[in-house]
């Protein structure tokens, strides 16, 4: 068990002179769920690579407890990681492909195997040791790579999407799976996806990443409620928020002829006269046409619990990812009589208001 | 509607078709589809050929090979002696010896070949040592020599070292002209076994070469055998060198022997025990090859990722 902490840690690639992780602060508390979360190329996978002694860093350092780990290898820095493919040994039988290591710790055969059933037992493993990983289903040699971490006890696991190669209904199951085991076995572990539900769900604090830049560690929930930046705000939550361009007139930003008011703590923090209002799909009440911001619904997603209106406005929008902006989603009580072409008017609930600098992109004080 | 598990169980029968319908992709008739299967049937048909007339011929008397070239054999046979030709091949041409002299020599290089080329790929490849591909690359080049050009150079040099007319020397030369075509099969090889599993043995703590020896070498193990099987037949056929190099019957090798055998069967008309004699030589190539096809063409990387 131990903390870890990064500080200042830079990485470059060859022939890029863009660092692909840039100046990174981060500090893990012992215990502690940790989820690296970002588009693809943002640098998680190279962070987490670090930790693990597989890529050099150029500058900072990374901690684990005490010790400076920033250019040991690998085997002595007593990590466990898990990696995207499972990178199980092919010609090795389960129990000796999770048992590996304390073989090479030259740990006495009674002991090794014993550990090695104790793990197997406590994944449902048990009547597999004999198998080679060809044998196994998707989910068995996840849970085998799962294993050949649980049974070296070691101070940090490291995963690297564990779980993007299981189907959609099998990552659910083993999402809790994973987060319960690593509540009850208390051992910090740093888990890197692109998959931001994952990231919510598992995670007991989320750091996004952008570009090899730290946008924002937080819990879920202080992410979800109070995103740092536009990016955050619109990568967090599904469907993304809704982020409408306003133009600040007097006390208030305004918005396709709604008013939207302002502090003066939030018009001090303005850089310029253009602010970003992100409203979550959650966060529209739907009035009648001619109150509020006019639209008319374009696409209408039915999941039955809920029911999300996709709509067209005059309003201009930001797009975090840099395509097309996309319509803005309201969510509706499920079995809605919502019908395409429908006009409606929207008016944020008070109190569900991001606002933004447009130049900037930070958040304004609330 | 859908029928029901017991509907299906209770009604008539299905009798699902002979023979699955291809996808309509391979259906119809493409001219170049028919010229491969033409060229590949003729090029089969023309083997199976050479290899029957040549089993055949082994048993036949030197008349019955030129009269009766494709007929089943029948003079020795007929006079209870069947396998004449082959004993006296044997005997005549001293392949009892040259017979060991060859399994022996040829082991122990294709072993040897193996055991220098496999670390020097995975070196290459995997080790991120610097000026690898440069490395690779004069490795590579090796191959484009035709070792006919160096065998006068090389038959001076050997000799200067007292290592001609001697089954060392010519264990040396196979090695080292065997070295560069090995290297870099395997480096191709090596590069196509996954990081990750490289990566998965450092956490486990294996230093490189445990990694070597106990994760890419069994991972490889196809491509060692392809290698080992392409070594043993290359060299088992080998004849220029040990006609350059060999010259005691002592020493000779299966193929030196041949050669020495075919100028005094020749000249005897003994073409019978010639054939008998190409066909000892030939025979074991492809019994081995027919036996471990099936492992060079078997990855065994199956299961180590998704």
């Amino acid at each position: 068990m131990a903390t870890v902490s990064f500080a200042g840690t830079t990485r470059y690639y060859a022939g890029n002179p863009v660092p692909a992780v840039d100046g990174l602060d981060l500090e893990v508390a012992d215990g502690e769920f940790l989820v690296l979360v970002g588009p693809s190329g943002c640098g998680k996978s190279t962070t987490l690579r670090m930790l693990a002694g597989l890529e050099g860093v150029d500058g900072g350092t990374i901690h684990i407890g005490e010790r400076d780990v920033t250019d040991l290898p690998p085997k002595e820095r007593d990590i466990a990681m898990v990696f995207q493919n499972y990178a199980l040994y092919p010609h090795m039988t389960v129990g000796e492909n999770i048992g590996f290591h304390l073989k090479i710790a030259k740990m006495a055969k009674s002991e090794r195997e014993s550990r090695v059933r104790e793990a197997a037992a406590l994944l449902g493993l048990t009547d597999y040791l004999d198998r080679k990983p060809a044998k196994l289903s998707g989910g068995q040699r996840q849970r085998v790579a799962m294993g050949r971490a649980i049974v070296r006890s070691p101070q940090v696991f490291c995963m690297d999407e564990p779980l993007s190669n299981l189907d959609a209904k099998l990552r659910v199951q083993t999402r809790t799976q994973i987060a319960s085991l690593q509540r009850r076995l208390g051992v910090t572990t740093i888990y890197v996806t692109h998959d931001q539900v994952e990231a919510m769900t598992m995670g007991d604090r989320v750091a996004v990443l952008k570009d090899g830049l730290l946008q924002q560690c937080d819990t879920p929930i202080g992410l979800f409620g109070k995103p740092a930046n536009l990016f955050v705000a619109g990568f967090i939550g599904s469907p993304a928020m809704n982020l409408i361009v306003g133009t600040v007139s007097g006390e208030s930003a305004e918005v396709d002829g709604s008013a939207i008011p302002l502090t003066p703590a939030q018009r001090a923090a303005l850089t310029s006269e253009a602010v970003v209002v992100g409203v979550r799909p959650e966060g529209w009440e739907i009035k009648a046409p001619g109150d509020g911001i006019p639209a008319t619904v374009e696409v209408v997603e039915e999941l039955g619990s809920d029911q999300y209106l996709y709509c067209s406005t005059s309003t201009s929008r930001v797009s975090v990812d840099g395509g097309a902006p996309e319509p803005i989603a309201v969510r509706a009580p499920g079995m809605s009589p919502w019908q395409r072409g429908e006009k409606l008017g929207l008016v944020p609930v008070p109190g569900a208001v991001h606002l933004f600098d447009a130049a900037t992109g930070a958040r304004l004080p609330d | 509607m859908t029928s029901t598990v017991d509907e299906r169980l209770g009604g008539p029968v299905r009798k699902p078709p002979r023979k699955p319908k291809p996808a309509p992709t391979a259906r119809g008739f493409s001219p170049l589809r028919a010229l491969g299967m033409a060229v590949v049937w003729l090029f089969t048909a023309l083997n199976v050929l050479v290899l029957y007339w040549l089993v055949m011929a082994a048993f036949k008397s030197p008349i019955e090979i030129f009269t009766k070239p494709f007929a089943l054999p029948s003079y020795w046979i007929e006079r209870g002696q069947a396998f004449r030709n082959l004993a006296y091949a044997w005997n005549n041409a001293g392949f009892g010896r040259a017979f060991v002299i060859t399994v022996v020599l040829v082991a122990v290089s294709s072993v040897a070949i193996v055991l220098l080329a496999a670390p020097a790929a995975y070196a290459l490849t995997r080790l991120g040592v610097r000026g690898a591909n440069g490395l690779t690359n004069f490795v590579a080049i090796g191959m484009g020599i035709p070792f006919q050009t160096v065998v006068i150079p090389l038959f001076i040099g050997m000799a200067e070292l007292d290592l001609t007319n001697n089954l060392f020397g010519l264990f040396l030369i196979y090695v080292a002209l065997s070295l560069p075509f090995t290297v870099f099969l395997l480096t191709g090889f090596f590069r196509s076994l996954p990081d990750e599993l490289e990566e998965a043995a450092a956490i486990d703590g294996a230093s490189p070469a445990r990694t070597f020896f106990t994760i890419m070498l069994p991972l490889a193990r196809g491509g060692l055998i392809t290698a080992l099987i392409l070594n043993a037949i290359g060299l088992w056929n080998e004849t220029l060198l040990s006609i350059v190099f060999l010259n005691e019957n002592a020493n000779f090798t299966l193929a030196r022997a041949l050669f020495a055998f075919n100028s005094a069967a020749s000249y005897q008309s003994e073409y019978g025990g010639l054939v008998a004699g190409v066909a000892i030589v030939v025979l074991p190539m492809l019994v081995l090859y027919v036996l471990l096809a099936r492992r060079i063409i078997t990855g065994l990387t199956l299961g180590a990722g998704k």
